[in-house]
């Protein structure tokens, strides 16, 4: 089970345009607008909560709304440690909130190791830890974690006795592995299966844009203006990439921009990732996992606009919960209107950082900066910080401002060059002058080139959508040139 | 509570077994995985690999451009059976066939 701290909710109430809800304690048990109505919260930011709906969190009835995902809805009512790690048993919740990190698996509607922050509520969903017992905050298996105090090795950690080691074989594997299979469907029914989507030849989009973000839906909206055909992708719920993250975007921003996008003719989809790319299927194919169907796809151009995924900074017991992304704290604030601290501490000095602590200042959320943080205390959630100077200081939250890594993978499946840059991030996909990677009519742009920040990757965006449309557009002549 | 410094969150790696696997004498980025069982984990490296390659060079000295990423394969997001399991579009029109086959199997076995 779940332990829950009674506490008011920390979603915004929402008191107008331009308004902040009143900082502090008390913004009303609940208190989230009317159900239906978009809400203006944060800095009279709109804020789509949706239709008010509960959860059942093993068998526990939690407020939450349709706009809300699961990670969300738990949080704003207080839910702390969510399941258990795999190994040690240390208490997990989310630390990225946009779907990469892994830290918020739980088991959602009888189905192990589900996303709980890319999960979006309904009615009635159930929801549950996994691998803790009895609960996720007082797990007896975190036993493991004080028998191994640094780590383990577990390519020596026999025993001298052939016997022992048949008993500790049988210990471990039943032990290990992560979340239990999933429950069965009444009646055994087969699921259907969907046929796949194949779009090549003459039904294959000039420009795939890989990503939504910032610089996917501005290159996105180049290359249709241009005259190409375009399809772009999100792994989001909903597109904006980090838009949805940044004080000074936000969800209108990121509508705004998909809008933009859609208006010069660009199809864009959300939830919708790449999900590898097969070099050797016939010149190349990119299989997208649309939420219905499978998509098989042979761009003519394709545009990596991929984005980073955020990052942790190394320091003990860095993943302690409530030791999250300065980005995930962001979308706490700016896309879903909830509070993400009372005491919050602000480490690392990534460029967003800055404009992160003013937003949670203005939240009225006291904020301490520091350039790093040393340890983390606090048992299912962070409770205190060592920082840098070796100060302690009291806060519930610890927002860790690392450059984000670019989010390289499919373009390395496709087999672009990229090269480590620690200063920018991570390894980033090599481009030249005008967006072009190691491979003809492969581009990417944005962070996934090394980390830039919104704005610089929307211009970066437009630049590599417009050349990516002309690559295209030269490719379609030498087609019909072809007999 | 224990004082771990985590770098492989899903695989519950820390610092410490990097720095242990380091002094064993492995230097590769595909090495470490293999010994420690980072970036093996639901999230597939996204948060772990860029630490581990700049311990990497940071450790043994190795420029940064020298340090390649381990293999990424897919699927690069989780992806349910029954969408990777669809008949192809242009295999449409044999989907009927396919479906016989599989109860030929059936009242085979």
């Amino acid at each position: 089970m779940i332990d829950r701290r009674l506490q008011p909710s920390l979603r915004f109430s929402g008191n107008g345009p331009g308004a902040l809800a009143g900082p502090g304690p008390g913004d009303g048990p609940g208190a989230a607008g009317q159900p239906g109505a978009p809400e203006a919260g944060t800095r009279g930011r709109l804020l789509a909560r949706g239709e008010a709906v509960t959860l059942d969190l093993e068998g526990d009835p939690v407020p939450a709304f349709r706009g809300e995902t699961v990670a969300v809805a738990l949080f704003a009512s207080g839910a702390r440690a969510l399941s258990r790690s795999l190994k040690y048993h240390r208490p997990r919740s989310f630390f990225c909130l946009a779907g990469h990190c892994g830290a918020c698996l739980m088991r959602i509607d009888g189905r192990p190791n589900v996303k709980a922050c890319q999960t979006p509520c309904s009615d009635g969903l159930r929801v549950a830890s996994q691998n803790a017992w009895p609960s996720a905050e007082h797990d007896a298996f975190g036993v493991v974690d004080w028998l191994f105090p640094r780590g383990m090795d577990h390519h020596h950690m026999f025993t001298g006795s052939r016997a022992m080691n048949a008993v500790l074989r049988k210990v471990t594997r039943q032990m290990s592995g992560l979340g239990r299979l999933p429950d069965p469907r009444p009646g055994n029914v087969r699921p259907e299966t969907p046929p796949l989507r194949r779009l090549a030849g003459a039904s294959a989009p000039d420009v795939l844009v890989v990503g939504a973000g910032p610089a996917g839906l501005a290159a996105a909206t180049a290359a249709a203006r241009a005259g190409a055909r375009v399809l772009g992708i999100d792994d989001g719920a909903v597109p904006g990439g980090s838009l949805l993250a940044d004080p000074g975007h936000g969800l209108a921003a990121a509508a705004s921009s998909v809008r933009e996008a859609r208006a010069a003719g660009a199809e864009v989809r959300a939830a919708s990732p790449m999900i590898g790319y097969f070099p050797e299927d016939g010149g190349g194919l990119a299989a997208i996992r649309t939420p219905d169907a499978l998509w098989l796809v042979q761009p003519r151009t394709t545009i990596y606009a991929t984005g980073g995924y955020d990052q942790n900074a190394l320091f003990e017991d860095n993943d302690r919960p409530g030791v999250i992304s300065g980005r995930a704290a962001g979308r706490l604030l700016v896309r879903f209107g909830v509070r993400p601290a009372r005491r919050a501490v602000v480490a690392g000095d990534a460029p967003y950082a800055a404009a992160l602590a003013a937003e949670l200042a203005a939240a009225g959320i006291t904020v301490t900066r520091t350039p790093r943080v040393q340890r983390a205390h606090g048992r299912a959630w962070v409770s205190a910080a060592t920082l840098a100077d070796g100060s302690r200081v009291t806060c519930d939250l610890i927002a860790v401002c690392e450059t984000p890594a670019p989010a390289s993978e499919p373009a390395r499946q496709h087999g672009c060059a990229v090269t480590l840059q620690p200063a920018r991030g991570g390894f980033c996909i090599d481009t030249d002058a005008a967006g072009l990677t190691s491979l003809p009519g492969v581009f990417a742009c944005g962070d996934v080139t090394g980390y830039q920040g919104p704005d610089a990757a929307a211009l970066d965006g437009a630049r590599v959508g417009a050349a990516a449309a002309a690559a295209a557009s030269a490719a379609r002549a030498r087609e019909a040139a072809t007999p | 509570m224990s004082g771990k410094v985590i770098v492989c969150r899903c695989e519950d790696v820390t610092l410490h077994d990097v720095e242990h696997t380091l002094a064993r004498g492995y230097r590769d980025i595909e090495e470490v995985k293999r010994y420690t069982g980072f970036g093996t984990g639901p999230c597939q490296g996204k948060e772990c690999l860029r630490v581990v390659a700049c311990l990497l060079a940071e450790r043994t000295g190795v420029a940064p451009s020298a340090i390649a990423p381990f293999t990424t394969r897919p699927p690069i997001a989780s992806v349910p059976l029954r969408l990777l399991a669809g008949p192809g579009a242009e295999d449409l029109t044999s989907a009927r066939d396919d479906d016989a086959t599989d109860e030929d199997h059936g009242m085979a076995g």
